[in-house]
């Protein structure tokens, strides 16, 4: 099959509403829109409190933190995958290879993302935010929370990013999840599974869902952030 | 010029006691550098590596060219009937036996084969140990979970990933009507689309069945946590034929140097050279018929 | 141009609104404030003045309790002054505009409504003051304009009209006229008038005559880390 005849039957599949290829688009959408949901409250609190409370070991955490941004995946799927894994501590939960401990993987992995990017946002905004929220009579944590609002599009650019991370992650997906079909085969693995197959139709159409995704997302980000950005 | 002289006295001599080390079971006719064969086999020989480690040991021994044309059994076989190729091997035995019958072929040797294992928890929750058949034993899967589909009693992992391991397990759920699209989403049977140790490692923590190819679950057996359940009983094994066509049919076909080649793997070189060929310390196939069809 | 001039100088109250005993600033080696016995009065608007670097925006906002002197020994009324713990209720009694104001980026209502939403003001009352200070700064036909998209003396204006519906004790302004051009400083300049009353004290640091010059405006000078009258 060359690459035209596979694109064109790529976008019969897509169109045709091929339950099999949308219950994969739908698998990657649940599992990765969870993980950030569960991972951004803490994520945000914590890139937060570390940009506005003063501690010791600050910097060192903040470098820490940074280190994680470029954690690679399959680390982190190896390191669930034990923890998970029958023989592992967790092996009881019977949480391996379910879209539960993929959630979990993603979770870990965007919350660097999401973190670094509430810190450097916070961090980033101008003194004088947190000034004129003081002086126009806002107590010491309701300024920074003033602060925090300020800066919403930058931590939602961390989000976005955050997403478009977890949603074309393929290491941890593939060791928590098994790439079991119908369950926890989502966009990533699929395409290294019909890869491998020599299916290119379903690979050539999952691929072009994940870059659509990533055009929509930079889409609505610009959007978001020349409503709120513009001068 | 006498340096010259003694270098080329030196190459000959070496040269020499090769061919008197390699070449003595040869006859002086089989080595005209043109005798070259058209051999049609299936994907999986060429694909595992196979024909890379022994048709360059035969080449050498006979100095008979081999031209492979890898295609699917059906297709080899067809080849063979029609006289484009001089010799198949093959691993569909019933086809074999009707290729014969039909009298393609002039003989068949049984070359090798590979060998597949039904593994589980070693609690064997399906009762499949004892088993005569391997279709037998995924039927008892699937009736176990009859009684209590969800949480399953047995589970079946499946590689889902249109490999040979994957076809020769839908060709044993077929042998006993069992269409495994059909049960798909059942929580019982998983299909995992991944390679044989992934899939080896989920059995593992799932407490589940697989079939997996021997070399494989040998490589993994002590770290997955299962036994072999199942193994050498029909249908796990998975023989390769080889045989020269007829020239009875065909007189145009190289039927000698064909014949060559079928006696060449089964002879002890060519079985050390099929043994020869691993993955991770595991021979990919055995050589000789195996113990049971 | 509406107020009298008694809008400027409402009677003679001369009871200190905040009163200074000692005011330390040192940066390094360098004192840049060093002010004894000073006194702001009700009723009063001061110009602050001085050549730029004299200290001007450090003394507003130290008095704003945004930066920490080295010594700060006061009364605000009845409260005293330590430099160290700036309270709560300090705070809500002095307003500091930046000179070049940040403004939220919500709405200019919800800039206005900020600080009395801090003073627990309920949204009703406060989306009515919102609106009057709105039709005060003259900023009806931009309200509905996203903060960020004013120009330079528009976010001034609103920035007054946040600091005057807090009704502050003490309001200090930092260089508002500067970088404006002569409309934009006019009104500004008529805003400043209007947000003194009788019991607040405006202090405006500036450089800008139209400012220094208007009747009523008693003058400070900073120079050398002293003030003089």
């Amino acid at each position: 099959m060359n690459l035209t005849t596979a694109t064109v039957e790529a976008f019969r599949l897509l169109f045709a509403f091929d339950p099999q290829l949308w219950g994969v688009i739908w698998v990657s959408l649940r599992v990765s829109l969870l993980a950030l949901l569960i991972a951004a409250p803490l994520a945000i609190v914590l890139g937060f409190l570390l940009a506005t409370v003063p501690f010791r070991g600050r910097r060192a955490a903040v470098i820490v933190l940074q280190s994680f941004l470029s954690f690679p995946t399959v680390v982190v799927g190896l390191v669930l995958y034990v923890l998970l894994a029958r023989s592992g501590p967790l092996g009881s939960l019977g949480l391996l290879y379910t879209q539960e401990a993929m959630i979990l993987g993603q979770a870990v992995i965007a919350f660097p993302v999401l973190a670094a990017f509430t810190l450097a946002a916070v961090q980033g905004a101008d003194r004088i935010v947190r000034e004129t929220a003081l002086s126009l009579g806002a107590s010491r944590s309701r300024a920074a929370f003033t602060t925090l609002f300020e800066v919403r599009f930058a931590v939602m650019a961390g989000l976005f990013n955050g997403f478009g991370r977890v949603i074309s992650e393929v290491g941890c997906a593939m060791m928590v999840g098994g790439n079991i079909a119908g369950l926890t085969r989502n966009i990533p693995t699929a395409i290294s599974l019909e890869t491998a197959k020599g299916e290119f139709a379903q690979g050539i159409a999952l691929g072009f869902v994940l870059i659509m995704l990533a055009l929509g997302i930079n889409a609505s980000l610009n959007y978001f952030q020349g409503e709120g950005g513009m001068k | 010029m006498r340096v010259v002289s003694k270098i080329l006295n030196a190459t000959f001599a070496c040269c020499f006691s090769t061919l008197v080390v390699l070449g003595h079971a040869q006859s002086p006719e089989a080595k005209k550098p043109d005798a070259e064969i058209r051999l049609a086999t299936t994907t999986s020989t060429e694909a595992s590596g196979l024909l890379g480690v022994i048709l360059p040991l035969f080449e050498r021994d006979s100095g008979i060219r081999v031209r492979v044309i890898s295609v699917g059994t059906g297709q080899a076989l067809k080849l063979g009937e029609r006289g484009d190729v001089d010799i198949v091997l093959v691993h569909s035995r019933p086809d074999e036996d009707r290729f014969m019958a039909a009298g393609f072929g002039s003989v068949r040797f049984d070359v090798m084969y590979n060998d597949f294992i039904i593994v589980g928890p070693q609690s064997d929750p399906a009762k499949l140990r004892g088993l005569p058949s391997a279709s037998g034993a995924l039927k008892a899967i699937a009736g176990a979970n009859l009684l209590s589909p969800n949480p399953p009693i047995a589970k079946f992992i499946s590689r889902g990933d249109d490999s040979g391991t994957h076809k020769k397990e839908l060709a044993l759920w077929s042998d006993v009507g069992i269409v495994p699209k059909d049960i798909k989403f059942k929580p019982w049977y998983i299909e995992a689309g991944q390679g044989m140790g992934e899939v080896l490692a989920m059995a593992g923590n799932l407490q589940a069945y697989t079939l997996s190819d021997r070399g494989t679950f040998n490589a993994y057996k002590n770290r997955v946590g299962l036994d072999a359940i199942v193994s050498e009983v029909p249908g796990l094994f998975n023989p390769y034929g080889i045989m020269p066509v007829n020239p009875a049919k065909h007189p145009h076909t190289k039927h000698e140097a064909a014949l060559k080649l079928a006696n060449w793997v089964v002879s002890p070189a060519g079985r050390a050279a099929i043994l020869s060929l691993k993955v991770d310390g595991q021979s990919l196939f055995t050589p000789g018929a195996p113990p049971v069809k | 141009m509406t107020p009298t001039m008694s809008a400027l100088k409402v009677g003679a109250v001369d009871a200190g609104l905040l009163t200074i005993t000692q005011l330390q600033k040192s940066f390094g080696e360098r004192t840049l404030l060093n002010i004894v016995d000073f006194q702001l009065n009700s009723g009063n608007i001061y110009a602050l003045t001085g050549d730029n670097g004299a200290g001007k925006s450090t003394l507003l906002r130290i008095l704003a309790g945004l930066e920490p002197a080295d010594v700060l020994r006061g009364n605000f009324e009845s409260q005293s002054m330590n430099g160290a713990d700036y309270t709560q209720a300090l705070r809500r009694e002095i307003v500091y505009v930046h000179q070049h104001p940040y403004l939220f980026n919500t709405s200019i209502a919800a800039n206005i409504e900020y600080g009395l939403k801090m003073r627990g003001m309920d949204s009703q009352t406060r989306q009515s003051l919102a609106q009057e200070a709105i039709r005060w700064a003259g900023l009806r036909h931009v309200a509905d304009v996203a903060p960020k998209r004013l120009s330079g003396g528009e976010k001034q204006k609103v920035a007054l009209a946040r600091a005057k519906v807090l009704n502050p004790r003490l309001l200090l302004v930092d260089e508002p006229t500067a970088n404006l051009d002569r409309a934009a400083r006019q009104q500004i300049v008529a805003l400043l008038r209007q947000t003194a009353s009788s019991n607040n004290c405006v202090v405006v640091a500036c450089h800008d005559r139209e400012i220094i010059d208007l009747p009523g405006v008693a003058r400070l000078h900073l120079e050398a880390g002293k003030i003089s009258v």
